[in-house]
């Protein structure tokens, strides 16, 4: 009963907030996108045609075409399943490594709470990009390593959070009331305090699929994210690059769609974030 | 400037690094200072410097003879992609360090602007006992930058330092096949080799050290590195690392003092950045890539302000196998490859046409060059077919063949900054693919890549470059010895007649006899296909306007570059001429 009020309230609210109903409509759309790719895009991505090298966007090209002939507009397109698949799991990975340790960390304490927290400051101490060329440069780069290495370094936020609200939580009635039925601590934790923790763990994680994209454009546009011929944003904005005086649609068109994608998902987890803070609900 | 050696042609763009025997060219950017390099070296580049043939370059002879005088003053920039490394040329084996080591040291012999070999600090020679004995008589007039005389001592210093293992050249093997080196007066030196030894004579061009500043000291921690001596047209004056290295011009220079001022090597490590900067009047010379020479170079503005040429580089670039991999052992395999792959799209879509087809190591206007050997006209179902011969099949109709259970998969290494050669490699990804092969492409940073993929051979294909030098003799890249960890044979390429053939072609001075040798190799390379030849780029150097009598000859723009000049009335950077 309160549970679906919670959510019904959640529903509410956040319709209510334009921008993030537009972020919410931008990343729905890029989900169809990348399911879609292979017949939403006129050619295939990785076809090299030397006879029409960078051509002007066109009716034929309508993105134009890159320094090997390919379509740009089916490479765009086939970047943004890149783009969900590396944002998704690397969050998938950072959120599941953040919720352990921060579970443990919160709901032990003592030694156990040290440990992980100071582990955690030194995690933190490090520019996590220049970790991520480091660790990159060393491992062979590819997508999994990128995904995995952005998980590595990117749970902190998400341990704090937990931590901080198991801090809170486990001192309350249901805790007490589960404990003292005897329940052992996995049961505690995973089916009593976890769900109430999860709403800041939401709001990080949109937000850090933003990031995550973020940082896999940046390492494809160095050279040492996605490897070609394997379409990615960051890589055909390296082409954008290479080639700026003559062909501006290499650069605007991959630029644009990183702009929208993670300006759409900050909107939209900024908007769950407001509407799960009672504090900023407005009446 | 011949010498015999190699560098690794990596990139073209970006590069630079600091390896001692494989070196390469910086390429497309640095422009075209010395005539040639003669060492071989492992080239960065794509389009390069050196080594001309026509003069798109419009009105270039015209308005430089029409109009004023030479004059001495201002300053010419050339922009480069990679620092120098080590400013003694001996040390050193990338490009950057040695066109700024032919300007600040001179050989005892070069190639002229036809590729002949004419003397330098040597005002002659006398060759005897059938081409066994070569003897120097040195120029008189010539003394270092710090104006100590030049003798036959500094001469003999350096030949010590090239035969002392100790030394860590790259371009050491043709100094010990001297037998006997004496010095005989002081102006007089004398070499006895043990056999004839065609690259003899020009493996002189080497640069010379300064004896009494170098002899007895440990020449690896010598402070000419940074701060070289020479006796070459132009002196050192300041080098600030990954920014600039600076020349003045030496007055007192034997053939005249040159008439450009000062001379200014900027490291610019974008080719596109150093085009802007080119526009922008920040540098007065660059080697273009392939897009700013056809298309962003094409309009009245830059045809009015800058001469630009274009002529066939001495470097090609090649997809080589290891061949220490049981699947390259097959020579079927290597075959197929080279019959997949569509050498003229790549020409097309990479160099847009400014280059030609490589079917062997040498280029077209040599006269090593054998026109008539086997060519692999493009045909997948040529390779599709050789494969199965060799046992690959596609069993499991995935579109990838299989021998054994295994799939037919191989990662391409290529360097990182070189445009030319990632797109090549996507090309041949693409193509392999349709003949049933999986590629891989990897693209590493270019000391890296030497050091821990190209020493260690833990490589499966590369695709890299070498620039060629004017004398055929490919000892050191093809010999079964040669190939050592520092050594250049890497792709471990061991063939019996070959190595009789390369051994044959150095022993002897008659023309006609080595030819033969060179043309035998070639027909072997194009039968065994070590390496798929993939293209002979055209080099692309763009100059200011204002710079005259820059004459395009068969060893390129700068083998005449203390004869540049500026006319008084168009000199930009006056004051520094005093």
């Amino acid at each position: 009963m309160k549970k679906e009020r919670f959510w019904t309230n959640f529903w509410k609210e956040l319709r209510r907030n334009k921008l993030a109903v537009a972020g919410g409509v931008v990343v729905m759309a890029l989900f169809v996108i990348s399911f879609f790719a292979p017949f939403i895009s006129p050619y295939d991505p990785e076809q090299i045609n030397v006879e029409e090298i960078l051509l002007p966007p066109s009716s034929n090209h309508l993105f134009g075409t890159d320094e090997l002939g390919r379509d740009v507009f089916s490479r765009v397109v086939f970047g943004a399943r890149i783009s969900l698949k590396v944002g998704f799991v690397a969050v998938g990975i950072a959120t599941v490594v953040g919720v352990f340790l921060g579970s443990i960390a919160g709901y032990y304490g003592k030694l156990a709470d040290s440990i992980i927290m100071r582990f955690v400051d030194i995690m933190l101490c490090f520019p996590t990009f220049f970790l991520i060329l480091a660790v990159v440069a060393i491992l062979e780069p590819s997508i999994t390593n990128i995904m995995i290495v952005i998980g590595l370094t990117s749970w902190t936020g998400v341990a704090r959070l937990i931590r901080a609200e198991i801090l809170s939580l486990k001192s309350r009635e249901f805790v007490l009331a589960a404990k003292s039925i005897g329940a052992n601590d996995l049961v505690i934790i995973a089916r009593h305090i976890l769900p109430n923790a999860m709403a800041p763990v939401l709001v990080s994680a949109t937000l850090g699929v933003a990031g995550a994209i973020l940082i896999e454009s940046a390492l494809s546009f160095l050279g040492i994210g996605v490897q070609p011929p394997t379409p990615s944003w960051g890589n055909i904005l390296t082409s954008g690059k290479d080639n700026i005086e003559l062909a501006w649609w290499l650069s605007l068109f991959p630029g644009l769609a990183i702009l929208v994608t993670v300006l759409g998902y900050n909107l939209l987890g900024e908007g769950i974030r407001d509407a799960i803070d009672p504090r900023l609900r407005r009446r | 400037m011949r010498a015999a050696k190699f560098k690794t042609f990596l990139s073209c763009r970006r590069v630079n690094l600091r390896t001692k025997v494989l070196s390469y060219e910086p390429a497309a950017i640095s422009a075209v200072l010395i005539g040639l390099i003669i060492l071989i070296t492992f080239t960065l580049g794509c389009t390069q410097k050196e080594a001309p043939k026509e003069d798109s370059g419009v009105k270039n002879k015209e308005a430089s003879h029409v109009k004023s005088e030479p004059a001495y003053g201002d300053a010419i920039i050339e922009g480069s992609i990679g620092d120098a490394s080590n400013l003694i040329p001996e040390l050193a084996s990338d490009s950057a360090s040695h066109e700024i080591a032919d300007l600040v040291y001179g050989g005892l012999v070069r190639y002229n602007k036809d590729l002949i070999t004419e003397g330098v600090l040597a005002e002659s020679w006398d060759v005897s006992d059938g081409g066994l004995v070569i003897t120097f008589h040195l120029r008189k007039d010539v003394s270092w930058h710090d104006g100590k005389p030049f003798t036959a001592d500094d001469v003999m210093y350096t030949y010590k330092v090239m035969i002392d293992p100790k030394t860590p050249t790259a371009y050491g093997g043709d100094f010990l096949q001297v037998k006997k080196a004496e010095v005989l007066d002081k102006y007089t030196f004398r070499v006895t080799y043990k056999k004839p030894f065609a690259p003899g004579l020009i493996s002189w061009s080497i640069g010379i050290l300064p004896s009494h500043l170098l002899m007895g000291k440990d020449i690896t921690k010598s402070s000419l590195a940074r701060n070289p001596i020479g006796t070459g047209s132009y002196k050192f004056k300041e080098w600030k690392t990954g920014e600039k290295i600076v020349l003045e011009s030496n007055h007192n220079y034997f053939e005249g003092r040159p008439y450009i001022d000062r001379f200014i090597y900027r490291i610019i490590p974008d080719s596109a950045t150093m085009f802007l900067e080119l526009k922008a009047g920040g540098i007065d010379w660059m080697g273009l890539a392939p897009f700013q020479y056809k298309r962003q170079t094409e309009n009245a503005k830059i045809k009015k302000n800058f001469n630009k040429f274009k002529y066939l580089s001495f470097s090609y670039t090649y997809l080589g196998f290891n061949l220490l991999d049981p699947r390259f052992k097959d020579k079927r395999v290597r075959q197929a490859i080279s019959y997949a792959i569509n050498k003229q799209e790549i020409i097309d879509g990479v160099l847009l046409g400014l280059g030609v087809i490589a079917t062997g190591p040498y280029k077209p206007d040599m006269w090593a060059y054998n026109p008539d050997v086997k060519k692999y006209e493009f045909s997948t179902d040529k390779a599709k077919e050789l494969l199965n011969e060799a046992g690959w099949k596609n069993t499991d109709k995935d579109g990838i063949l299989e021998k054994n259970g295994k799939k037919f998969e191989f990662t391409i290494l290529t360097n990182q900054g070189n445009e030319e050669r990632e797109k090549s490699a996507q090309i041949i990804q693409r193509r392999l693919k349709d003949a049933g092969i999986s590629v891989k492409i990897r693209i590493v940073e270019w000391s890296a890549f030497l050091k821990e993929f190209i020493r260690t051979r833990k490589f499966e294909a590369i695709i890299l470059g070498w620039n060629i030098p004017p004398d055929p003799d490919l000892f050191d890249v093809w010999h079964s010895s040669k190939t050592g960890p520092d050594e250049l044979n890497h792709v471990t390429f061991k063939n019996a007649e070959v190595d009789r053939l390369l051994v044959k072609g150095r022993g002897t001075f008659d023309q006609e006899e080595r030819k033969k040798c060179y043309f035998r190799i070639q027909e072997i390379f194009a039968e065994e296909q070590p390496y798929v030849f993939l293209y002979v780029p055209d080099a692309l150097p763009i100059v200011n306007a204002r710079f005259k009598n820059i004459n395009p000859a068969p060893a390129g723009i700068s083998y005449n570059f203390i004869k540049w000049y500026v006319p008084k009335n168009e000199q930009k950077y006056v004051e520094l001429t005093q």
